[in-house]
């Protein structure tokens, strides 16, 4: 990992995009409010490049988990445009297919079926793709080695630790091999050992080629990723 | 895992409700097979009066109540025998009478002894009655061993005590279980004299059986020919009404069904509101979680139907027995029964089940996954 830099790119993401530059994620000029009237993000920009690896922090109710959800797919800006590998959610009609296939999501807590073993907690996202049933399996298994945790398949959730939890919920989230992974607070409920253990599988599956958005509220941990892009008050701050 | 298993792993998560719901199917299921099994009985039963005879066709009074009320006189006997085409038109009187609690519709037909083997009546013991005897029967085989009774028994029927003459067989549960007697003895005792039921008739050879029909049906149009079941309707009016009735009961079971199909299942998506919400969020299309909920409710619809055909076979046979409904309700299960129960089944999941799916669909990932 290169050193982890605290400037943001903050440049309009249309001139970066024509300068060449492939980009995962762009934000222009990005505006949420809530029907209550709350304003979580205040005119955003943003751009993160194909490959890199962004943590996103800032204090509780700044606007990280809005500003993922909005690059999720999960809601709609109010203004401004959102664009994640080249195409415009904003204009997007297939937002499903966009979830299953372009990004891997992963939350804090309630990750993951609670009445499914490990294994089918992974193949319930490939559901109507282009696999059969038996690779699906395959798929699951090679993803639980991946994540090292071979051998517990058939286990419940509640049958694993919290760390446990949320390596299946990124094994999962690799399922379909999306070109962005998201987490929001992966290790909000995490030991510092587990949650080290999560960021050890972040830089090496964004080592194999994975753009990851991190959203923590954790500066030490942020620290890990390629560079941190700090919010304030539903702002960037510098 | 198969998609279709993960449809019945969150049934399982609920055994009892799950239970509960298949239950309810299957018992609007039992309602509406019994209701449709026992009418087809009855259609059976009236039927048969029809397939005693080896004829063509039968023709009786059109749109009586029911066919036993049909009446013909002797002029119009006299007509249908006189179309191009009829062999032989026989006629019979069929009246009931109540002989003891096991028999309360005990059948009678009245017949002329030189009509029996036109009729395809076989003696098998004894011989038959006089034309002009007023106290002389042939029982039925079946209603001679149901009786207790054989040749030279004393057979109180008709309002006199009747000496058996001859034991029968028709090579019909029905006719085998009835009693013959003179055709004036019974005309007399019922009071209607000259009057038959029915006339069967058999087509001469090189004739057409429908031309002969079309023939009497437009030569007297106050009568109407009968072949098969179906025909049925367009003489007796006790059993179209009766069919509307399962119509109607049905219709209701399959709306009550569903409402409580409806019920639960809404219960069931609201309860699994953030597993939905994120099944949405990592990239189910609403069409699949619709899928979800429908394969949920088609699975409880086949168990449904399964214990409700069961349950069909067991009530229909205590009805059957039930001492007011005995020799009056027939049970007859065919293969129609079987599809108006998986149909009866589906209908009520799955039009239960679509306003629960829809609202399963339309829950926003992110309201869902913020769901405590
Ligand atoms: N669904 C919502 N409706 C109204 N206000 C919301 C909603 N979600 C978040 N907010 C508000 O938006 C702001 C940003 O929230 P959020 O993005 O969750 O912040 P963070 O993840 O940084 O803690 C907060 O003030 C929060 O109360
Ligand atoms: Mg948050």
């Amino acid at each position: 990992m290169s050193d982890p830099s605290s400037s943001p790119v903050t440049a309009p993401p249309s001139r970066q995009a024509q300068s060449g530059a492939r980009f995962a994620v762009e934000l222009c000029d990005v505006v949420k409010r809530y029907p209550g009237g709350v304003v979580a993000l205040d005119h955003i920009d943003l751009a993160i490049a194909e490959h890199e690896f962004v943590a996103v922090t800032g204090p509780s109710g700044c606007g990280k988990s809005t500003l993922l959800h909005l690059v999720a797919a999960l809601d709609h800006p109010t203004s401004g445009t959102v664009r994640v590998n080249g195409q415009d959610l904003t204009t997007m009609r297939d937002l499903s297919s966009f979830r299953r296939h372009e990004v891997g999501l992963v939350f804090q807590l309630h990750n993951l079926l609670p009445r499914l073993s490990v294994l089918a907690n992974i193949e319930v996202v490939m559901y109507g793709t282009h696999r059969s049933s038996r690779a699906r399996r395959e798929r699951a298994l090679e993803l639980l080695s991946e994540v090292e945790l071979s051998g517990l398949e058939y286990r419940l959730p509640t049958q694993l630790s919290g760390g446990e939890r949320q390596r299946v919920a990124i094994a999962r989230a690799l399922a379909n091999e999306p070109r962005l992974l998201l987490a929001d607070e992966p290790t909000g409920n995490l030991d510092p050992d587990a949650a080290q253990r999560i960021m050890d599988l972040f830089e090496k599956v964004n080592a194999d080629g994975m753009t990851v958005l991190l959203v923590t509220h954790d500066e030490k941990l942020a620290t890990r990723a390629d560079r941190i892009v700090k919010m304030k008050a539903g702002r960037l701050a510098g | 895992m198969p998609y279709p298993l993960f449809a019945l792993t969150n049934l399982l998560a609920k055994k009892g409700r799950s239970l509960g719901l298949a239950a309810a199917v299957a018992f609007a299921v039992m309602i509406v097979v019994t209701l449709a099994v026992t009418s087809s009985g009855l259609e059976q039963s009236a039927t048969a009066i029809i397939s005693i005879a080896k004829a063509n066709f039968a023709v009786a009074q059109k749109g009586v109540s029911d066919l036993l009320s049909s009446t013909i006189d002797a002029s119009e006997r006299a007509r249908i025998a006189k179309v191009p085409g009829v062999a032989r038109a026989v006629g019979v009187l069929v009246a009931t009478e109540k002989i003891n609690a096991e028999n309360p519709v005990f059948i009678e037909i009245g017949i002329n002894p030189s009509d029996l083997g036109p009729f395809g009546v076989t003696i098998l013991a004894g011989h038959a009655f006089a034309a002009d005897a007023t106290n002389q029967c042939m029982l039925g085989w079946r209603a001679a061993a149901n009786l207790g009774l054989h040749v030279g028994s004393k057979f109180a029927a008709d309002g006199t005590v009747n000496t058996v003459t001859g034991i029968y067989s028709t090579g019909n549960s029905f006719g085998d279980s009835a009693a013959m007697f003179p055709l004036t003895a019974e005309q007399a005792y019922n009071r209607l004299p000259g009057i038959v039921t029915l006339v069967f008739v058999k087509v001469a050879h090189g004739y057409s059986v429908s031309a002969v029909e079309r023939a009497i049906d437009y030569r007297l149009p106050e009568l109407t020919t009968i072949r098969t079941a179906s025909q049925f309707g367009r003489a007796d009016r006790t059993l179209v009404y009766l069919k509307a009735a399962v119509t109607g009961s049905t219709i209701l079971a399959v709306l009550i069904g569903a409402i409580i199909v409806g019920n639960t299942m809404l219960l069931s998506v609201f309860e699994r509101t953030r597993e939905l919400g994120l099944l949405r969020a990592v990239g189910w299309t609403r069409r699949r979680i619709v899928g979800l909920i429908l394969t949920e409710s088609l699975v409880l619809a086949v168990v449904g139907a399964g214990i409700g055909v069961g349950l069909s076979f067991a009530v229909s046979a205590i009805l059957e027995n039930v001492p007011a409904l005995v020799g009056i309700l027939h049970a007859h299960f065919t293969q129609g029964a079987f599809w108006r129960a998986l149909l009866t089944a589906l209908g009520m999941t799955i039009i239960g089940g679509l306003y629960p799916a829809t609202r399963a669909a339309l829950l926003a990932p992110l309201k869902a996954l913020s769901y405590e």
